[in-house]
């Protein structure tokens, strides 16, 4: 069932969890390398068009090809084949540098000095919600197997839950479960999510941030509380109380 | 075989308009909706939903003839149980001419109480195949039971073939990341959808369906790709008016 794969990914991840160390995305970054066939994986967050920070990366490599990202401005995601695809939420896969070094003549090549030969980045993203990028490398070319793939997916999935949720100061401690893949999630929830934005005056990821942290708030599942906001039952309001209030329509 | 004539000469008319749509730089969405809209009219059916797999294997609506929430939700419910799943998991079309059968209810029991009570009695689900992959289905609700008889079963195919092409474009498509790439921005591009619902419905006091409806028909009039418009709607770039 669905459900069976995010739970196994997320074993995964909590196993690199030391004591009751609340899970964070170096953890991910670690269980991602180990469980999907790479030898790195790093975290990006994106702010901006042109803005992103380096959250987390397993290694020294893994942290200089996000350099090489940003300084080339060239690479995965940034420029050049599949690009169009990955502002759409698709992953770029290169199973091989060598073919594409001159379509990135600055990128490529000071990659595969470092030491890559395969990358993979994917989008943290829900629909017009992008946050970030989740980097897996290898040292030796090859694709990702249909299997590594999909869990890289889920990999992504839960590093975007967990990036939105510690902005909402939630930390992914004993009891903290990510939701069956957040673009699982019913299509109310993203309705919801887009109505808030306009109830705040915020971007959609801001919304986005505001109704799970509601929902964790209340101990509330949050399709249900998605259901309040679009049934009109639910408002949220832009002051500095956390919590929304309630407005049962009667 | 009149009514094989009939479903051969709409077919050939919708195929001719679909084409028209699949020029450079269209809109997948539009594109979808455009295809569940006319299974409608040309299979004689109430309601189509195209649902593709996600790489967790869960079944997404991504284009509905109605985004009437609680049909949608008809669709959606079924990757615990019904006709879809089934499809998707055997890769083989599952008809149902009257789900409120025994048998139906013995073997979908959740899925075919829902069903009922939304009024539907037969209930398709044609496989989206991929040589040997099964990438999502088509899900065909009628009010009266009913069966689909061997014509319109090759129409409908025939359609799911045609959006099969439209997701994968002129891709490789032997490439299996291919496959999933495009997959995830077919959902993706869902999700902007259902984002710019909300924001229009919030600003114009409208429901989100009402919303989609004003979405799509600006997206017409004015001759602006869906998705493009929806992600305008959520920059607040794109000034649509007509609340109640």
């Amino acid at each position: 069932m669905a459900g069976e794969r995010t739970a196994q990914v997320w074993a995964w991840i909590a196993a690199a969890r030391e004591g009751n160390a609340p899970v964070s995305l170096a953890m991910l970054c670690l269980a991602a390398a180990g469980w999907l066939g790479v030898d790195g994986a790093s975290v990006t967050a994106v702010g901006g068009p042109a803005v992103s920070e380096p959250l987390s990366a397993t290694d020294e490599l893994a942290a200089r090809l996000e350099e090489l990202l940003f300084t080339t401005g060239e690479g995965p995601g940034v420029e050049g084949p599949g690009v169009e695809d990955f502002r759409f939420g698709s992953p770029v896969l290169i199973p091989d540098l060598a073919p594409v070094t001159a379509r990135w003549p600055g990128f490529a090549p000071a990659a595969m000095a470092a030491g890559a030969r395969a990358l993979f980045a994917f989008p943290l993203q829900a629909g017009a919600i992008r946050a970030g990028v989740l980097s897996l490398y290898r040292a030796e070319p090859g694709p990702l197997t249909p299997q590594q793939l999909a869990d890289a997916l889920v990999f992504a999935d839960i590093a975007l839950q967990l990036l939105l949720d510690s902005h909402a100061g939630i930390s992914a401690s004993a009891d903290y479960r990510p939701l069956d893949g957040l673009s699982d999630s019913r299509a109310e929830v993203y309705q919801a999510t887009g109505m808030i934005s306009v109830q705040l005056g915020v971007s959609l990821e801001e919304a986005l941030v505001r109704l799970r942290a509601h929902a964790f708030a209340i101990s509330t599942p949050l399709d249900d509380v998605a259901d309040d906001v679009v049934s009109r039952t639910l408002r949220f309001h832009p002051d500095s109380d956390p919590d929304p209030d309630l407005n049962p329509q009667t | 075989m009149l009514m094989a004539a009939t479903v051969d000469e709409r077919l050939a008319q919708a195929f001719v308009e679909l084409a028209d749509t699949l020029v450079a730089g269209y809109d997948l969405m539009e594109f979808l909706q455009t295809l569940t809209d006319r299974c409608v009219k040309l299979l004689e059916v109430d309601a189509a939903g195209l649902l593709l797999a996600d790489s967790r294997g869960v079944l997404r609506v991504v284009a509905a003839s109605t985004e009437q929430a609680r049909v949608v939700e008809l669709f959606q419910i079924q990757n615990d149980e019904g006709p879809c799943l089934d499809c998707y998991r055997t890769g083989q079309a599952v008809i149902v001419s009257d789900i409120r059968s025994d048998r139906a209810g013995e073997r979908w029991p959740r899925f075919a109480a829902a069903a009922r009570e939304m009024g539907y009695a037969g209930v398709h689900a044609i496989p989206m195949r991929l040589r040997d992959q099964v990438i999502g289905t088509l899900n065909l609700f009628k009010v009266v039971p009913d069966g689909l008889n061997p014509a319109v079963v090759v129409a409908a195919t025939a359609l799911v073939d045609v959006a099969t092409i439209g997701i994968l474009q002129e891709r490789a498509v032997h490439q299996q990341e291919v496959v999933a790439a495009q997959l995830q921005v077919a959902l993706n591009s869902r999700v902007i959808i259902e984002q710019a619902k909300g924001v229009l419905a919030e600003r114009l006091r409208l429901s989100p369906d009402e919303a989609f409806v004003l979405l799509r028909r600006y997206a017409r009039d004015h001759n602006h790709p869906l998705t493009e418009l929806s992600g305008d709607v959520i920059r607040g770039t794109a000034r649509i008016s007509g609340g109640r």
